[in-house]
């Protein structure tokens, strides 16, 4: 307990003010130190009541089935490849995990969600988030009781990706807007307007063939490689439902 | 406790500053885009109390954004040219509270923060060799940012402002 003097007499310990910048200070650090984990659990009892119910889940049921039909295509031509590559992978239904989104910020500079699951849950850093319509980010960090997803549409965000009709692969680039940027690895590919973009086979980091989004646009006068837009097939701003798989070697 | 609660009273909306900023309301949002924040805070509280001292409150409230967004850029120095910046315009006394200069000098802020957020962006993806498509992006959003937060700033700032000087006590 620390007693203050008079302030005429005091030194700088004996002043109020010097020990609250202190105090206000060293709290300042702790946050800084834990990377908001304790703010951010904090935050999920704060929203508890008010995170989205049943109900939306159920009638966010129904734009599943575009992205069902998706794959439904890419594995009748894929069997042989996946069955060997779940042999390598170990991905399974058994390690999906359901999550609901507590914290949009899609706007400005940052583009991530925050989910109520969490480490306690199984989630790790690296794990694939999907939601109506198919990918929709990468967990980038998780607290014991959320995660922070970065979006496709993040600056920083790089995925493979490929299209199965031209078997043509390539670099999908957050930049910052609604539809990134695809860049092909050759200049003159045989790439449509409308063509599918799925996860790369190829990816070290992401479950093969996923439903990404469809191509909207091609510059052909880019170089040294085509570069294309992606509109991304699903929405994270209207989301409140998503799917983690949980990502095992 | 009055005295505590007046004296300490521009702490409660610091603590809530946080929670808006992870909240993002989008009641304020107009075509996807957010005001910026920080800058209705720091301006009335800046004005108030001087530039020295919201000089480290800028520090203070840029230290604590950075942490809520784990990336490689941050919003310290542009916080602490604002927070500089508006305590000399309180000082000048010049300052006579209208809603227009509120609007005007919280747009001029957010234009000051988000130019030099926007500027580490560049030079980050410079040192990557990376090509610049966020160009388009990143001036686009500077000017929502500016344009909503000079909307936003009259109404927020001049009830802060209320809120954190002299003339309003709690009678308790």
């Amino acid at each position: 307990m620390v007693k203050f003097r008079r302030l005429s007499t005091s030194r700088w310990w004996n002043n109020r003010s010097t020990w609250i910048i202190i105090i206000f200070f060293s709290v300042l650090l702790i946050v800084r130190l834990s990377k908001t984990f304790i703010f951010r659990d904090l935050y999920y009892f704060i929203t508890k009541p008010f995170w989205p119910g049943e109900y939306q889940q159920e009638i966010l049921r129904k734009s599943l089935n575009q992205e069902l039909n998706i794959k439904l295509n890419q594995l009748e031509k894929d069997n042989l490849r996946l069955r060997q590559l779940l042999d390598l992978q170990n991905f399974s239904a058994d390690n999906k995990l359901n999550s609901s989104v507590i914290l949009r910020n899609t706007d400005s500079w940052w583009k991530k969600i925050i989910l109520n699951k969490g480490s306690q849950n199984g989630v790790r850093t690296g794990d694939v988030v999907t939601g109506p319509g198919g990918l929709i980010g990468i967990i980038e960090n998780t607290s014991r009781l959320t995660s922070s997803v970065q979006l496709l549409t993040a600056p920083n965000s790089k995925v493979g990706v490929w299209n199965e009709r031209a078997n043509l692969h390539g670099l999908l680039v957050g930049i910052g807007r609604k539809n990134p940027k695809l860049i092909f690895y050759s200049k003159n590919v045989d790439i449509k307007i409308g063509d599918y973009i799925l996860s790369s086979p190829a990816s070290t980091i992401l479950p093969p063939n996923i439903p990404i989004g469809i191509i909207q646009s091609i510059d052909n006068e880019s170089e040294p490689n085509t570069i294309a837009t992606v509109q991304l097939s699903a929405n994270p701003e209207a989301i409140d439902w998503v799917q983690i798989f949980r990502m095992r070697l | 406790m009055k005295v505590y609660l007046n004296k300490y009273l521009s702490l409660f909306p610091f603590l809530i500053l946080p929670l808006v900023i992870f909240w993002n309301p989008s009641w304020f949002s107009l075509m996807g885009y957010q005001a910026y924040w920080p800058i209705i805070w720091l301006l009335p509280w800046a004005l108030i109390h001087g530039p020295f001292k919201s000089l480290l409150v800028g520090f203070l409230l840029g230290f604590a954004l950075d942490t809520f967004n784990s990336d490689v850029y941050s919003q310290i120095p542009g916080l602490m040219i604002c927070g500089f910046w508006f305590g000399k315009v309180g000082r000048l006394n010049r300052f006579i509270n209208s809603p227009f200069q509120f609007g005007l000098t919280g747009a001029i802020g957010s234009l000051i923060c988000g130019v030099i957020y926007f500027c580490q962006m560049v030079a980050n993806l410079l040192l990557e060799n990376s090509p610049l498509w966020i160009f388009s992006y990143g001036v686009e959003n500077i000017f929502a940012q500016v344009f909503l937060t000079g909307l936003l700033a009259p109404v927020f700032c001049k009830w802060l402002y209320f809120l954190f000087s002299s003339k309003y006590k709690f009678n308790i």
